[in-house]
This record gives C-alpha cells, structure tokens and sequence, in this order.
C-alpha cells in the first residue's frame, strides 16, 4: 500500500504547493484581464450627469471568464527551456529521458504508475476512506461503482449498460431471457450497441496520452461473439439493431461480414441509416484490392444513400475522403468533387476533411497548402508532410505550431519525432549551419530525439559547412543519445575527422574525441561491442598521426592485426620517423598479409 | 546574326579590361582603327562572341544574377559557344589573341588597300569621330565604372563603330585612278556592304541599350515594381533609338555625299548611294517596328508585377529569359512555378462536383438522431478529446488539467469564487426581502417595524445565503406565532 498513498501525498503536497507559488507571485492580478465594464460604465453616466448632454449610454457587453482563464494567463507566459526535458519529467532528474526509447519508456512508466495507484485504490476502498481535501474532491476518492440492483430485472440491464460493464449486461441478458422475462428492442439495441462498441469485452479506461498508441490493438470480433449470438436470437430487429451490429463489425475490422450483415439488412426491407454507411464507406478500401474497384464501391455506397433518401454528413465525406486517401492517384482526381459535393450540401469542413485532403496530395508534391488559406491553423495536423524540400513552407509551418493551442494537434511523441525529424532533416539539407545549429540547441534536448540517421544528416551540414571543428561536441551529444553504437555513424564521423588536417588545437580534440571513440571499441561490458572495422581503424589511426600523437597511433596500429584488419591506404610514413624500424616492420608484415 | 555578333563585341569590349599590349602602342591603335574589313569584323566580332561568353560567365559566378542568360540568346550563338569552347579561357589571353588577329587581318589587307593608312589616320583625329567617341563613352559609361584604361579598348571598339563610315569615306578619299577602273567598282561594291554594316550597326546600338539597361536593372532579384520599370526601359530604349536614327541619317546623307563627291561620277554615286541609305533606313525602320512590337510581345508574356505564389521565388531564377528562336520567354520550372501551374490550371473549387445527392432536397429527417446521444456519439468525442490530449508543458499547465479533472481548486476570477450555489440567484432576491413578511406577519405595529429592520439588515448581509435568510424570517415567523398569546395580551400584535 505504499505506492498509493504516496502517490496520493504527493497530489495533495503538489496542490499546496502550486497555491503557494500562486499567491507569491508578484503582480498577477496584472495578467488577469480587467472587466472594465464597471468603470466605463460610470464614466459614461457621469459625463452625462455633467454635460447635461443626452449622450447614448453604451454599456458593454459583459466579459465571462472561465475558472481557467488566470492559469491560462499564467501559462502563457511561461516559455520552453531547451535545455530541459520535458516538463513531465522534471520531479526526477534520475529519470531524464536521453533518447527517444527512454522518453517514451519514462512516460509509459510514470503514466502505468499512475494507473497502478488507481487500480489499488478502487480494489481497496476501505484503505483509502481519509479525506484529506477539503472541500471533498471527489475524484481522489476511492470510485465507488457498485452496482445497485441486483435481482434479475430490466432494470438490472439498463444499470450494467449505463455504466458500461459489457460482461455483466450480457450475463444480466441471459439471465432474463432463461427466466423468459421479455427484454424490449430498445434496450436490446442499447445492449448491442454496448457490445459492438466495445468489441465483446470490459472497457479498458486508457485516457493517458502516450498509452493512446497501444490501446487500439485490433480487438476482431471472434466468430461467435455475443454481439452476433444476441441479434440472432432477437424475435425482431429493425435498423438500429443492424446499425449497431454493422459498426462494431467494421470498427473491430470485420469488414466483409459488415457488408453481408448491410445485404442482410437490406433484404428485411429495411433502409440503412446514416451511420450505417458511414461505417460501410470506412470499410469500403478494405474489402476491395483495386483502386478502381474501392471507388466504384464507394460510389456505389453514395448512390444508394441518395436512393434511401438518407442526408448524408461530415462524417460521411470525411469518411470517403479517409478511403480515398488509400486510392492513390484516383484520390487526387476524385477529392475535389468530393469537396465541390460538400460545399453543394452545405456541408462545412472539418479539420480532419483537411487532413484526408491533404493526405491525399502532399504525396504527389503539390502543396495545395496555398488553396486553404482561409484554414491554415486547421492544417497542422498534416504535420511534417507537407514540407517536400521546401524550407520556406516548412517554416510556415512550423510557425503556425506556435500560435494558439496548435502544438496540441502535434499528436503523440511518435508523430512529434517523425515532425521535428523532418524539420530538422530539412534544416540540416537546406539551411547553413549556424542556422541548423541555432534549431540544433532550440530542438534537440527539449523537444527531439533524433535518430543516428539525423545526427548524419547533422554531420553532412557540417562537413558542407566546412564546420568539421564542432565534431567533438556533436560526438558528446550522440554519446549522451546513445547513438554510440551505431557503427555507420561513428563511422562517418571518424572519416570526416580523418579527411583532412586541421589547425593544431582541432587536431587535438579530434585526437581526445577518436581516443574517446576507441574506448568504446575496446569496451566489453556492451551488450552489443562495436567490432572494428578496416575504416575506422585507419580513421583513427590517421587522426592520431595528423595531431602528432605517434605512440597513440602506434597502438592502433597494432590493434590491425589484432582485428585481422588490413589498412587500406598508408597512412603519412613521413611521420612514423621516429621509429621507422617499427614501421618497416609492420609495414613488411601488412605486405606479406596482403 | 550579325546584329547579335556585333552586339555581342560591344558587350564585350565594353566589359573588358584589355591589358596593354607593349607592342600596340598609340600607333598600333591607329593600325587597329585603319583595318576596316568587314570580313574582319564579322570574325572578330565572332571571335568576341566567344570572348564575350567567357566574359560572362566569369561574371556569372560572381554575381548571382545570370546576366548571360539574358543576353546569349540565340541557339546559334549558343552552338557557336559549343563549337569553341577552347575560346573559354582567361578574358586578357583571348584579347591578346584577338587583337594579334586583327594584325594579321591588317597585313593581309593592307595588300590590297595599302593607301588607306594615311587618310584613315586623318580620319581617325578628325572631331567628328572624336566626339562621337566621346559621346559614346559617356552613354556606356554607367555599365562600367573603370573609365580611364577602359577608354582606350573603348576607343578601340568605337573605332570599330565608326570605322565603317569612316571606311566609306576612305575608300572614296582614295584618289581614284583612272586605270582603276575596276578599283570603283570594287569600292561601290565594298561601300554599299558597308552601308548595310551600318544599318546594322544602328540597329545593334539600340538592341545594345536595351540589355544592358536591364541588366542593371535585374541585378536585384524581379520584383513586380522592377519588371514594371524594365518595360517602360524597353519603351525608352526604343524611342531612343529612333531619334537617333533620326539624328543619324541627315549625317548619313552627308556622309554618303561627301563620299560620293570623291568618285568620278559624283551624282550618280550620290543618288545610288543615297538610294540604297533609303532602302536601308525603310528596313529598318520597318525592322525597327517589328522589333518594337516584338518587344511588345514580350512585354506581353511577361508577368508583371504578380506575386503569384505570395512570396518571391526563393532562387534568382526568376528571370526572363527571351529566346528569339520561337520558344519565347521561359520560366526557370521550379517547384513554386509548378505549383504555380497547378493552381493556374484549374481551381479546384470549380470542377465538377459528384453531383449524387440532390442539393436542397427535403430529406427523410433521421428519427434516430433525435434521440439523443448514444454511446457511439460519446465514443466520438472521447476520440476527438484524446486527440488533443497532451501531456502539460509547464506547470500551470499541469494545474489547468488538474482543475479541469477536479483535482484543484478553481482559482478565483471574481469576487464570487466559492459561492457556486448562489451564482443562479439574482441580485434582487437578495436585497428586497420585505415580500416575504406578506404572510405571517402584522401589516403594522412594533412586530411590523421590528422585522423590517430585520429585513433590512439581511438585505444587507454578504454572507448568508438567500436560502438562509428565509430561514432566518421563517424562524422569526413561527416565533411570533408561538408568542401569539402573550404579545395579544400586550397588545402588541
């Protein structure tokens, strides 16, 4: 019981806590905006009270504040540090994220944990029954769902419904129907509905954000579920009870057998409902193979809608525009009609409408970004697509990340890591390097991981630069990210560092920083040990010889034949001066090796 | 071609800085300015062509605006630059070169019009070439900036300019002998070529004007305004031009008299050779519309002061680039033009729409809508608000969610922060209480008076709830009534 409560100490400290800081701050009744309304008020009645003037009295509109709006103002003022983590993670400096591996295996951890606590709490009420609060804040008491009835009854079913307890209704429903007590179609609908939505089984409460990705492991309905076994058994069945059954088929991915239950349906005499299509036109792309055919089918959805008289809406567009986006090249011809359609209905777009459009062309290059000018904030969910070597537009974009509540369409850290990856990618290709450098220390801790192949792509806007001097730093931060053992990229630093000869004191560092790369190498206790390869060996080597550190070199010289490498190219004889016998000597061997 | 040739040499020796050649002193010059070959010209000004596009493309590097695009224009002169692409070496060498060429040329006319050396001489130092000279230098003289060793290769390049008239009039200065018979002819005959040399050479003046105005005028990259003004540059090269023509051909005439007057048969060479100056000029006058108009069609192509992507292009590659070979102006294809293209070419607003739901049709309203939300519905927006679930940057952030879950406390934005059960009762139910001694209380008397003061002191009270103010006059209420009896025999009540 002692993460629990711990967890629950901790609440309360941080509340405090934060209260406390509250009232501390110096001025901040200057950020809360000031209702003026009053006073202007006054001012307006007393003018006229002097002049005598019969003025018209414009009272103002009166402002309403949410119960946020101060910690709002508070917020906005608070700006990112880039040389922190993440604001989640700042309570414990042991558990600072480094890669991306770890940031997501941190919040994973920190959001479990939270989970953990809650599941003790509501096992065990009757540990956790203190009030600390007060007033009572409900929320960090134990829940207390107990269900209510407990006889067999109608009533019984309409509660586990309610509150969503999928095995229990289905029990409850069994049960009625074994005492032969009539269930109404109503209540059986709701029942069905309960049991598609949620795939046959109890509802998971995943409302953490990074847990979002792994929620939706496709739950299949399995043949014989009890969504199916219960319309089955249903003495009659009007739409809603097909419309029920049809969306759970397709959102568990039965898509064919949603379009049998749809011909079910349809044999009844029984007219399908809005719902019902949309769920059969998401489903459209996965029960055909041909771009063709899918949009056909599609179509053909369409037509029959208009045929049932049923109106369609947002939902519905955006539903074909989803499809279409898996239509390939008869998606960039067919979504404009689709969208000229909308606008007929008088249908008004959504953000998702834009993000299917927008799928569907940024592939093709065609930023159409300019046709929606009247939008633009909407369209940050295309994200990273849209750039295609455009640093101008991607900038644009990332602009528009700042304003507003925008950074919170970013999406989850695996879709912000594909965005700043992009960004930075495009940076590194485009931009000269003290500007790449700038978003390096503006992005890189804070906000992106990146992945060795962005510390190349950093690496080539060096070398392109001609700023191969900052290798070493740059070598601190791949260690500090744990791209080390990534040998193509320890590689290529080695050989940028190795192509040419520095000033001295650059020679030097790049010594320290091979000296610190061939620690890695001779390492053991790695899970994975780097292997020398014939370029690195000679890279190093050559960094050694052009920073003048003969011994040092020498050594690595010997590791040749300890790796059964051969060197690929004679490195500066000159140098080995000192003790040409040893070079001779080991220069004889690699020629009787070779 | 021509045209482009000699333009190109103007370009040329215009932009270049020849060394000095030791060897070519002030009367090398001379000998430069005497050779009046046509055929040599025609070569030098080919071999400048080559010179010219090495020229430029030093200059290219160097500047970012493509300069030589504008002006190497036509496919010949580009195969020309193809052909000899060892003439792409270092600018002075190729001077030096040309200039040992043009040496040759000399001697190997000299053969043939040995006497000219002398009068051409004269010529050479007579004002009027002088000041045309000078005149001449002063209209190049903003394109370059280094006036003093550039005035020599310019005189050197002016002689070429003027040489033609200036071989016109030599020819005839030469005393004709009369067993050179044969000798007139051939001069008639290298007159009227150079006569046509001359036409050309107007023509290529002007032409000459205009690139070089729009060079200047393209350093930067096109802006809407900048293109404007290249047009009306245009404009103002063409009018130039004919005035200058204008100008020229009283002297033209009196050239050709002048020259006509050294022949035997004066008139008669006056009158053909004015005929063909008449000929000349009606073709290039008519030359001179078809190019105005020509420059009226680029004008038109031209796009003009639109900024048809909301941002200028990134590259300098915006320039037009006019290409008299038939392809017109080109646009450098970049991906904004393509974009550019996509939007010109249709908009996507306009096309057909599907066109399978009947627009304004009363439809079967949906009963099932009506009734209220399903779970499907909560499911949706569960989705939605998950969508833009994040986790909190900062602390008040932290806090926003935590209120927002019930966790904190609201922090207060008025004065009225915990009063929530009071927030849907108004202000008068506070205030004006004596409604509620109606019933149950004396209309006068000391009971009367007493609760209206209870009354007022409530109205006035903050902190009690209106709830509670009933209650505290529904206690007086019951009071007084339990009291009944003794305050009737007080007679109070």
């Amino acid at each position: 019981m002692f993460l629990p409560s711990m967890f629950f100490t901790l609440h309360a400290m941080q509340s405090t806590q934060h209260r406390w800081v509250f009232q501390t701050l110096p001025g901040w009744d200057s950020l809360l905006p000031v209702d003026s309304g009053q006073y202007s008020n006054s001012k307006v009645i007393s003018s006229i009270l002097f002049s005598g003037s019969a003025e018209e009295i414009v009272i103002p509109r009166k402002k309403t504040w949410y119960g946020i709006a101060v910690l709002q103002a508070l917020a906005s003022t608070v700006n990112r540090d880039p040389t922190a983590s993440h604001y989640v993670f700042q309570d414990d400096s042991y558990l600072t994220p480094r890669t991306s591996a770890e940031f997501k295996l941190y919040s994973l951890a920190q959001e479990s944990g939270r989970t953990a606590a809650k599941y003790f709490i509501n096992t065990y009420p009757k540990y956790f029954q203190k009030d600390f609060a007060n007033p009572h804040i409900p929320c960090l008491m134990p829940e207390t769902l107990e269900l209510q009835v407990n006889e067999v009854s109608e009533a019984a079913l309409i509660e586990r419904i309610q509150l969503r307890k999928v095995k229990a209704a289905v029990d409850m429903y069994d049960q009625l129907l074994q005492a032969g007590t009539p269930v109404s179609l109503d209540l059986t609908n709701d029942l069905l509905d309960l049991i598609s939505l949620y795939g046959d089984c109890d509802p998971a409460r995943g409302d953490a954000p990074e847990q979002r990705t792994e929620e939706m492991v496709s739950l299949t309905l399995t043949s014989n579920n009890n969504a199916e076994r219960i319309f089955n058994m249903m003495p009659e069945r009007n739409r809603r009870s097909y419309g029920a059954l049809i969306r759970g088929m397709v959102k568990h991915g039965a898509y064919s057998k949603a379009f049998n239950t749809y011909t079910d349906l349809l044999n009844n005499r029984l007219t399908g409902d809005v719902h019902i299509f949309n769920a059969l036109i998401s489903a459209a792309p996965e029960v055909r193979e041909k771009y063709v055919e899918k949009w056909d089918l599609i179509v053909d959805l369409l037509k029959q809608m208009a045929e049932q008289k049923v109106k369609p809406t947002l939902l519905t567009f955006n539903a074909v525009l989803k499809a279409l986006r898996r239509c390939g090249s008869l998606g960039r011809t067919q979504a404009f009609p689709v969208i000229n359609e909308m606008k007929a209905l008088g249908i008004a777009p959504s953000l998702a409408t834009y993000d299917h459009v927008l799928g569907i062309f940024y592939k093709a290059g065609k930023l159409i970004f300019n046709s929606f000018p009247y939008c633009k904030f909407d369209l940050l969910r295309c994200r990273s697509h849209l750039w295609w070597g455009d640093i101008e537009q991607a900038y644009r974009v990332h602009s528009l990340l700042g304003v507003g509540e925008n950074w919170k369409l970013l999406g989850d850290s695996y879709y912000q890591s594909i965005y700043y990856g992009r960004f930075f990618n495009l940076l590194c290709m485009m931009e000269h390097i003290d500007v790449v450098l700038k978003w390096y220390k503006e992005l890189i801790p804070s906000l992106y991981y990146p992945n060795s192949q962005g510390m190349r792509d950093l690496l080539q806007a060096l070398d392109t630069d001609n700023r191969l001097d900052l290798i070493p730093q740059i070598w601190k931060d791949i260690k500090r990210m744990g791209h080390d053992n990534k040998t193509e990229l320890v590689e290529e630093m080695l050989s940028l560092m190795a192509r040419e000869n520095q000033i001295p004191e650059v020679q030097q560092s790049f010594a320290d920083c091979a000296l610190d790369v061939k620690a890695l190498y001779t390492q053991t206790d790695r899970r994975v040990p780097l292997s020398w390869s014939a370029g690195s060996l000679s890279s190093i080597t050559s960094i050694l010889l052009a920073a003048e550190r003969t011994q040092q070199a020498w050594e690595m010289l010997k590791l040749f034949k300890l790796a059964n490498r051969v060197p690929s190219y004679c490195f500066g004889d000159t140098r080995f001066s000192s003790d040409s016998s040893d070079m001779n000597l080991c220069c004889s061997s690699f020629s009787i090796l070779r | 071609m021509y045209r482009r040739a000699i333009l190109s040499v103007y370009q040329r020796r215009s932009a270049l800085k020849p060394p000095r050649d030791p060897r070519l002193g002030p009367p090398a010059w001379t000998h430069l300015a005497c050779v009046p070959v046509f055929r040599a010209a025609v070569q030098l000004s080919r071999r400048a062509f080559g010179s010219a596009g090495v020229q430029l493309c030093e200059k290219k590097e160097g500047a970012p605006a493509p300069v030589a695009e504008e002006v190497k224009n036509g496919g010949e002169t580009t195969e020309e630059l193809q052909t000899e692409p060892k003439k792409r070496e270092g600018a002075a060498s190729k001077t030096e070169k040309e200039l040992k060429d043009k040496i040759e040329n000399r001697s190997f006319q000299e053969t043939a019009a040995v006497q000219t050396d002398n009068t051409v001489k004269a010529k050479a130092q007579s004002p009027d070439f002088r000041t045309e000279s000078e005149s001449d230098s002063d209209s190049d003289s903003d394109s370059d900036s280094d006036s003093d060793s550039e005035a020599v290769s310019r005189a050197g390049a002016k002689t070429e300019e003027n040489k033609i008239t200036e071989s016109a009039e030599e020819r005839k200065s030469t005393p004709a002998s009369p067993e050179k018979a044969k000798d007139n002819e051939v001069g008639k005959k290298g007159l009227l070529e150079l006569l046509g040399a001359m036409k050309v050479e107007v023509t290529t003046k002007r032409k000459l004007k205009a690139p070089k105005i729009q060079r200047s005028g393209q350093e930067a990259p096109p802006r809407p305004g900048e293109m404007e003004s290249t047009t009306s540059m245009f404009q103002q090269a063409t009018s130039e031009a004919a005035s200058q023509s204008e100008t020229l051909s009283p002297e033209l005439v009196e050239a050709a008299s002048a020259a006509a007057s050294t022949l035997p048969d004066s008139t008669q060479a006056k009158s053909e050779l004015l005929r063909q100056l008449r000929k000349h000029e009606a073709v290039s006058q008519e030359q001179r519309k078809g190019e105005t108009h020509d420059i009226g069609n680029i004008i038109a192509d031209m796009k003009v002061g639109r900024r048809l992507n909301g941002r200028p292009n990134a590259r300098p590659a915006n320039q037009i680039r006019f290409d008299e070979d038939g392809r017109g102006y080109t646009h450098d294809r970049g991906i904004t033009s393509e974009l550019d293209g996509v939007r010109r070419r249709k908009n996507p607003f306009l096309t057909k729409r599907l066109s399978i739901f009947p627009v304004g049709a009363e439809q079967e309203p949906d009963t099932d809508l009506a009734a209220g939300p399903t779970l499907w519905d909560a499911d949706l927006a569960s989705q939605i608000v998950q969508v833009v679930n994040q986790r909190p940057r900062n602390g008040f952030e932290e806090m926003i969610q935590w209120t927002r879950e019930g966790k904190l406390w609201q922090y207060p934005i008025n004065n009225e922060a915990g009063m929530e059960e009071e927030t849907s009762v108004p202000f008068h139910e506070h205030v004006f209480l004596e409604r509620h001694l109606e019933n149950g209380f004396p209309q006068q008397g000391p009971i009367r008076h007493f609760m209206e003061l209870v009354v007022t002191g409530l109205g006035k009270n903050p902190h009690l709830s209106v709830k509670q103010k009933l209650e505290h006059i529904a206690w007086f209420r019951d009071y007084f009534q339990q009291k009944q009896d003794v305050l009737n025999e007080a007679e109070t009540y």
